[in-house]
């Protein structure tokens, strides 16, 4: 009987909890190859394979408690057996879904054969024939049973496989993180005399249960060789501890385990087109064609939300803002930008995702200050003239407010990214323009200060400054650049100037601490005076007045060398944040 | 113990350098009673010892055995408490405090602790009730509110505490302030009159001084004593017996700062303004105050520079120090200064040599 095991991992890149234990991870590994025989728990988690999301989750947490509080045996294998025959009967329809499932278009039009996916066909090639490989050969021939399938939500990651097994005629066992129990719960239940059970207990339970069991219905129906395939969601989620290991470090180890990594992309526009016109002749709703397309685009690549949306949108009745395409556009990058702009002017859409922009990208957008190569306003004659020097090309992004806004920028920290890298960014040779920016930056950071320090706080007014200086500095930044150096790979530093105040800081504090040590210590002496004369005499001399002095006398070259191990340090992750491509892509 | 500390005048009679102030303070603490004061002036012209050597004219000896607190204040403030730690060193008869220490909150620290000296006033031999001092430093650091608070509470207390308020610059010690206080002017004092104090020093350590040698480094010490003492005290340490041409070692501060002042001068772009970034950076780690930098990097500048660009350069540096000063963060302005600078340089090369 061949035994494969797969798991399929859609590491939600965006959303996904980050915390995972590499020790963890290899004992978990051991475990899927050893196949220690164990003593088998009859404590029972559910063994979900059920469909929908929402609903699976809900039945499982259900059963989880249920699990939990029931601890008569025979319940426990009466729900076992459940959930078994659950498992047998086909993998598409549990029982008490049923009715909820056709509300939703989602499932109900949930592929049913290879080709109805909506995955690029290559992909799904790829990973069938992955599968495909390991079904037909011996374990003994591929030591690694491990599949691991990236990308954001909603790309059909979890449709793929199913699909793929159903066709193979394999068996999918689906582990479903069951919810994490916080600390008062864990209180709660240890007090209402509930034993806890880590997580990672409980998934190795689930696949101790399915090796021994999982091979019953095969031998009844027949002995026919049904190939098992575990499908782990979220696995960020499920092997979750206290060590922090962020979740592409995850993915790196799990490849360097001897995963096979295979990474989908947001689905196309047009294939979201297909599927939804599909829909739309089946479900005989009057949606033009421009509809579908503007909801297609506004998914993101997201088919789940897309088809969700469109169900929606079909069930309101109402027509649909003005939809015409201006079809004169002549490029496709403003066609595109034209497009996005609409869809962020329409709030009142009643469709699509909320777009949010990470700091680090929108900080990218600023900086690279990407434009268009002519002034498409030029031949405006209405349009005021600027001089040549003040004269900009038009952007290639949003407002940039808008794009603050998006990114959920506050002005300081946007300020002080800006200062920190914005002169990596500016042409070797403009050092006028570094004037004109560090002068707009300088502008900002007055605007900043101007209501801090007042205890009795208008908090409208401060928004008002907020928001100005956060526009001052970005658009400084923007027309300041006017040379922007050639687009190259930066990485963003966290800007050191807070590490700077910390260690300013601090040092102040022991400085406070001395400030009596001077005049015999019969007074104080001002800060400013110790710093800059007897602080430097003393290090001159050699000599020093006491231990506590000696702390902060960190020689310059100290600071300069601990400062870079603390930079290299905390900015590793930061650095991965932004690439080029990633702005490009934008 | 540093040279500066050690030969620091204990009383009013033996102070060398401003003998006129300290003996109109001598009449005026014992023919009457003190008012409160102002005294005001440059670094390094005194102050400090005069105020020092004052109070023990005033308590005697008493004054000296001080003990230093580290004490959290607890402020009512209105719909709150705040929390305020402050260091402050006091006898029984003063409390010295760096009220600017506790940042913007210092008009609650003004207030609460003259309210609490007020509240346990000393009492003399002669039965009468005394009074306390209070000595304030950096008061021209005090926040506008702090200043007007401090005016409300001068008035209010007057009969139980005298202050004795210290800052460089009355300009900045708001009117009100100063019309309630008898406002003392210390200037810097002379060359000669540091050559006074060193030769003193060296006659007390006995050391040799080469003629001319005190005097050169009264000329290097800007005109303020304590750099002077502090300057006699690292020659020594370099070299003794002193020759003539022996260099007078700068503050290491100092020299950083002609460092990132040669940088400048030296290349325009940037890169380079990156750098100098960082050197700034380790100046501020090192808690040199921002203004302090400013103005020593727009000398070096200036000492390099074609006369007519002077004027201009000059111009920004204030500019910049202004904004400096209603800003948050300084490295945000000393950095646009230098910016412009280098703007202004490069075109003036360019213009120049072509």
């Amino acid at each position: 009987m061949s035994l494969i095991q797969c798991c399929l991992v859609p590491v939600d890149e965006r959303f996904a909890a980050t915390r995972v234990m590499l020790d963890e991870e290899d004992e978990f590994f051991s475990l899927k190859s050893n196949f220690s025989h164990s003593k088998l728990k009859t404590r029972p988690s559910s063994v979900p394979r059920a469909e929908i999301r929402k609903a699976k989750k809900a039945r499982l947490t259900n059963s989880c408690t249920r699990s939990c509080k029931e601890s008569s045996g025979f319940d426990e294998i009466k729900r076992f057996c459940e959930d078994f025959n659950e498992g047998f009967t086909g993998f598409k329809i549990p029982a008490g879904c049923e009715r909820s499932n056709k509300d939703l278009w989602v499932d109900k039009y949930a592929p049913y054969s290879l080709e109805e996916l909506a995955v690029h066909k290559k992909k799904v090639e790829e990973v069938k024939v992955w599968f495909e490989e390991r079904l037909r050969n011996t374990r003994e021939e591929f030591c690694n049973h491990v599949l691991l399938i990236s990308g954001q939500a909603g790309v059909g990651k979890s449709a793929t496989v199913r699909m793929i097994a159903s066709h193979l005629g394999a068996t999918i066992f689906e582990w479903n993180m069951p919810t994490p129990t916080i600390w008062q719960e864990h209180l709660h239940n240890s007090n209402s005399g509930i034993r806890y059970t880590s997580k990672l207990d409980e998934f190795e339970n689930f696949v101790e249960r399915i090796r021994k069991y999982g091979m019953i219905p095969s031998t009844i129906t027949g002995g026919s060789q049904t190939s098992i395939i575990f499908l782990i969601d979220d696995l960020p989620l499920t092997l979750q501890t206290t060590t922090h290991v962020p979740g592409t470090e995850l993915q790196l180890s799990l490849q360097s385990a001897g995963a096979c990594k295979v990474a989908f992309n947001p689905i196309t526009v047009n294939s979201i087109k297909k599927v939804l016109s599909k829909i739309c002749r089946e479900e005989q709703c009057k949606v033009t064609a421009d509809q579908i397309d503007l909801i297609a685009k506004a998914s993101g690549g997201d088919i789940r939300q897309a088809i969700t949306s469109f169900q929606y949108f079909c069930l309101k009745s109402r027509p649909i803002l003005s939809l015409s395409f201006s079809n004169g556009t002549p490029t496709y990058s403003k066609e595109r930008s034209h497009e996005l702009n609409r869809l962020d002017d329409g709030f009142s859409f009643p469709f699509g995702r909320d777009e949010t922009l990470s700091l680090f990208h929108a900080l990218g957008k600023f900086l690279h200050n990407k434009r268009e190569t002519e002034n498409s306003f030029a031949l405006d004659k209405d349009a005021f003239v600027l001089k040549e020097r003040f004269a900009r090309l038009p952007l290639k992004m949003d407002a940039p407010e808008k794009v603050l806004c998006l990114a959920h920028g506050q002005a300081r920290p946007i300020a002080d990214f800006l200062h920190e890298n914005v002169l990596d960014f500016v042409s070797e040779e403009a050092i006028d323009d570094a004037s004109v920016v560090a002068s707009y930056l300088s502008d900002a950071d007055f605007l900043l200060a101007s209501l801090s320090g007042i205890l009795t706080r208008n908090y409208e007014a401060e928004n008002v400054v907020q928001s100005a200086a956060a526009s001052v500095a970005v658009r400084g930044v923007l027309f300041g650049n006017f040379h922007p150096s050639p687009s190259r790979w930066h990485a963003i530093r966290r800007p050191k100037l807070w590490q700077v105040e910390q260690s300013l800081w601090h040092n102040k504090l022991e400085m406070v601490n001395q400030s009596c040590v001077a005049y015999n210590g019969v007074s104080l002496s001002n800060l400013s005076v110790i710093a800059t004369e007897n602080k430097p005499v003393l290090k001159w001399l050699g000599f020093r007045v006491s231990e506590g002095l000696e702390a902060p006398q960190v020689l310059m070259q100290g600071n300069v060398v601990e400062d870079k191990n603390f930079d290299s340090m905390s900015l590793d992750k930061k650095d991965n944040d932004t690439s080029d491509d990633e702005i490009e892509d934008w | 113990m540093l040279w500066v500390d050690k030969y620091r005048p204990k009383t009013l009679d033996k102070i060398i350098v401003h003998e006129d102030v300290a003996q109109n303070l001598k009449k005026l603490v014992t023919e009457q009673d003190c008012p409160h004061l102002l005294f005001y002036g440059p670094s390094g012209s005194g102050k400090k010892t005069l105020i020092m050597a004052l109070l023990r004219q005033m308590f005697g000896p008493g004054a000296e055995k001080v003990k230093v607190e580290n004490k959290t204040w607890k402020v009512d403030a209105g719909t709150r408490t705040i929390d305020l730690e402050l260091t402050t060193l006091s006898s029984t008869h003063h409390v010295e405090l760096n009220p600017s220490d506790a940042g913007f909150q210092d008009r609650y620290i003004v207030q609460e602790i003259i309210k609490e000296m007020a509240k346990n006033r000393p009492i003399d031999t002669k039965g009468k009730k005394g009074f306390k001092v209070l000595v304030l430093n950096e008061v021209d650091k005090l926040s506008r509110e702090a200043q007007h608070s401090l005016r409300r509470t001068m008035e209010k207390y007057s009969a139980s505490c005298r202050l004795i308020l210290c800052c460089n610059s009355s300009s900045k010690v708001t009117e009100a302030v100063r019309s309630r206080c008898l406002n003392v002017r210390i200037n810097a004092p002379t060359e000669g009159q540091i050559v006074k104090v060193l030769e003193f020093v060296g006659k007390k350590e006995g050391l040799q001084l080469p003629s001319g040698f005190a005097a050169r480094i009264a000329e290097k010490s800007n005109r303020s004593l304590r750099r002077a003492i502090l300057s006699l005290e690292t020659c020594r340490v370099q070299q003794y017996p002193f020759s003539n041409n022996q260099a007078i070692p700068p503050m290491d501060w100092e020299e950083y700062i002609f460092e990132i002042a040669s940088d400048i001068m030296k290349e325009q772009s940037p890169k380079r303004l990156f750098q100098v970034r960082g050197k700034v950076y380790e100046l501020l780690i090192n808690c040199i105050p921002p203004e302090i930098i400013l103005k020593r990097l727009l000398f070096e500048l200036l000492k390099k520079l074609d006369a007519e660009l002077k004027h201009e350069v000059c111009h920004w540096a204030a500019y910049y120090e202004h904004r400096m000063r209603l800003g948050q963060k300084a490295i945000f302005h000393i950095e646009a200064f230098v910016a412009k600078f280098m703007s202004i340089y490069k075109g003036f090369l360019i213009a120049t040599f072509g």
